[in-house]
């Protein structure tokens, strides 16, 4: 234990601040995807639907990552999904972020007790469904499709935002410079608008980045079982599904590398997420 | 009477509304815990209950198909009750939860409470599996990572999980069938048998898979309440009297700091279950998740009503399980 001791109060010389590798590293890969997505299809010989070579043809120098069952080339593929995938979940991530941050910060500074009581428990209902299951079932209903799924998205995870806003705003909403505005006979709207919400998005932009992972996994998730984004279109869900059959027969290359795609995404994300939580840490210890 | 007799008659005194005031405190949480469970549960119940009228169209002309008499349309609207008004609707289908009895199937015509019963015991058996492995996994690893004073091994747990986080189930899955069931030829890529022993076969892969999303959240929250427990003067206590290692591991190490884990763990049933249904698809297991995507493609809105409403008692079932046991293990944390 006392060798614990000292090596905790040995003062730490840094010149890189915590948590920037991570942030870079994540930036980078996720800028070269983006990058890749805007050029590879534009430039590629073939394009994202067209017959490049034999059906199942293994990776090699004219197709790099191989063909898919239709003879598709399997790389252009990969890069052809970047837009739609990382777009769904954008939008996807933003809607609940914006419509549950107003939502549980009107909540946590109302006054009423039976509003809060109501609503509330409304959200621990929504918040109870298992998110996948829920985002399914509201599918069935709606129709599948991109325009549902951030519809369905949406429609389950403002609750989330929404809870940890009204936390947060109660907090925020006894602070002494919300007070100190109010006493300068500022409008609610401007406190609102100006002295509350950001304090209370800053916690909620933080969880959005970690969701971002989740909802990522989730537009993938559900063309991989057949209920999202539609065929032809090129994504990583939907080209996992078709090529998994063959997996078991050896074809393994129409499987693997979109969901490769899929990892690098999500893990630039992870990272640049870890990233600013471990910035966000030091500040608040010095 | 002396001095010290009082003062020691006061503490036993103190002690015994101590212990009632611990036993009040144990009950109001108990109490209070059953009625948000309650209140929740009860919204579970609306929600999937409402999922049917967010449908764009008539539910009832969807899943007949376009080509039908209007005649055939309403009397399947007539036979489902679905011509009453909306809060007869409702108390039919609240009470009939109670009854035990949940619609009937559009398409086969099955008691929607048969088809859970026979598929859930699959799939909660894939997730107790998976918290099983999970489990395993997470325990060794975050006592290794805590106890370690090396910051390398930190520095790559935290990377390291931090990346295991963005990696899919389903690919995961896809990546272990190509690992054991082709390369190995060791797990059956679908298929399935009812009996217990047996049925582990098909089921520890899918479940090895689906835990891939657990173990990290798991060992790190794990992992960072120990290296507060460690802190703790009763551990250093524990280092010099030469408590033997297994019981210094369990009772000065582990019980003291599971409480948060095992609250977290109780919350990701829900993740679990999400997880478990792409596993039974990948898997062709029989469990109530490949039913409810069998639901979904054929539009059969009461299994999906009553699969998802299911699902959403489960978790609030288990929240309440979890948040009881993380007080009894630890009852520092909630009655501070």
């Amino acid at each position: 234990m006392s060798s614990n001791v000292e090596t905790q109060e040995k003062p730490k010389k840094r010149f890189i601040k915590e948590g920037t590798f991570g942030i870079y590293t994540g930036f980078f890969m996720l800028g070269s995807l983006i990058v890749a997505g805007a050029i590879i299809p534009r430039i590629s010989k073939y394009g994202a639907d067209d017959l490049a070579a034999i059906p199942l043809a293994p990776p090699s120098r004219a197709n790099f990552f191989g063909t898919d069952v239709l003879g598709r080339d399997v790389f252009v593929r990969v890069f052809d999904a970047v837009f739609i995938d990382l777009g769904t979940a954008i939008i996807g991530v933003s809607i609940p972020l914006i419509v549950g941050t107003i939502i549980g910060t009107l909540l946590g500074i109302s006054q009423s007790k039976r509003i809060n009581a109501v609503v509330g428990s409304l959200i621990d209902g929504i918040n109870a469904f298992p998110f996948l299951i829920f985002v399914i079932a509201l599918i069935a209903f709606i129709g599948p499709g991109v325009g549902s799924i951030v519809l369905a998205i949406s429609l389950v995870n403002w609750a989330r935002y929404a809870r940890i806003a009204r936390t947060r705003a109660v907090v925020v909403n006894k602070q002494g410079y919300i007070e100190a505005a109010r006493t300068l006979g500022y409008s609610k709207k401007r406190i609102l608008f100006k002295h509350i919400i950001p304090n209370v998005s800053s916690e909620t932009r933080a969880y959005a980045l970690s969701d971002f992972i989740i909802v990522i996994i989730a537009v993938a998730a559900l063309s991989f079982l057949g209920l999202g984004i539609k065929p032809p279109q090129a994504e990583w869900g939907g080209m996992i599904r078709d090529g998994k059959d063959l997996l078991t027969v050896g074809f393994w290359w129409p499987t693997v590398f979109p969901g490769l795609a899929l990892c690098w995404a999500g893990i630039a994300v992870a990272f640049i997420s870890e990233g600013l939580t471990r910035r966000m840490r030091e500040v608040g210890t010095r | 009477m002396t001095d010290s007799q009082q003062t020691a008659a006061a503490q036993d005194a103190q002690m015994v509304v101590e212990k009632d005031r611990n036993r009040a405190a144990l009950r109001k949480t108990f109490y209070g815990r059953i009625l948000r469970s309650v209140i929740v549960g009860f919204w579970v119940m609306v929600i999937a209950f409402s999922l049917m009228r967010l449908s764009p169209g008539d539910p009832v002309r969807l899943a007949l198909g376009a080509d039908v008499t209007e005649e055939a349309v309403d009397a399947f609207r007539t036979q489902l009750g679905l011509d009453k008004p909306f809060y007869i609707q409702f108390w039919d289908y609240f009470t009939g939860i109670f009854r035990g009895d949940l619609g009937y199937s559009y398409f086969s015509g099955r008691d929607v409470t048969e088809i859970i019963g026979t598929h859930l015991p699959v799939t909660l058996m894939i997730i107790g599996l998976s918290i099983l492995f999970a489990a395993l996994i997470s325990l060794p690893l975050a006592l290794f990572v805590a106890t370690s004073k090396s910051n390398t091994v930190n520095y790559m747990f935290r990377a390291l999980t931090s990346v295991s986080l963005a990696i899919p189930g389903f690919f995961l899955a896809l990546l272990g069938l190509l690992v054991f069931g082709v390369y190995f030829n060791i797990a059956p890529a679908a298929g399935y048998e009812g009996a217990f022993p047996g049925n582990l076969k098909y089921l520890w892969l899918p479940a090895l898979a689906n835990c891939g999303s657990l173990v990290p959240v798991l060992s790190r929250v794990l992992h960072s309440s120990l290296v507060d427990t460690l802190d703790e003067e009763f551990v250093e206590t524990g280092v010099i009297r030469g408590v033997r290692k297994g019981r210094f591991y369990w009772s000065y190490l582990l019980r003291p700091s599971l409480a948060p884990t095992v609250v977290l763990l109780s919350y990701m049933v829900g993740v679990m279950i999400g997880g478990t249904v792409i596993m039974e698809t990948i898997f062709s297991l029989p469990g109530i998740g490949r039913e409810l995507i069998t639901a979904v493609d054929g539009r059969d809105y009461p299994v999906v009503q009553s699969i998802a409403m299911i699902f959403g008692l489960i978790v609030v079932f288990f929240s309440f399980i979890g948040d009881l046991t993380g007080y009894l293990l630890d009852r520092r944390v909630t009655l501070s």
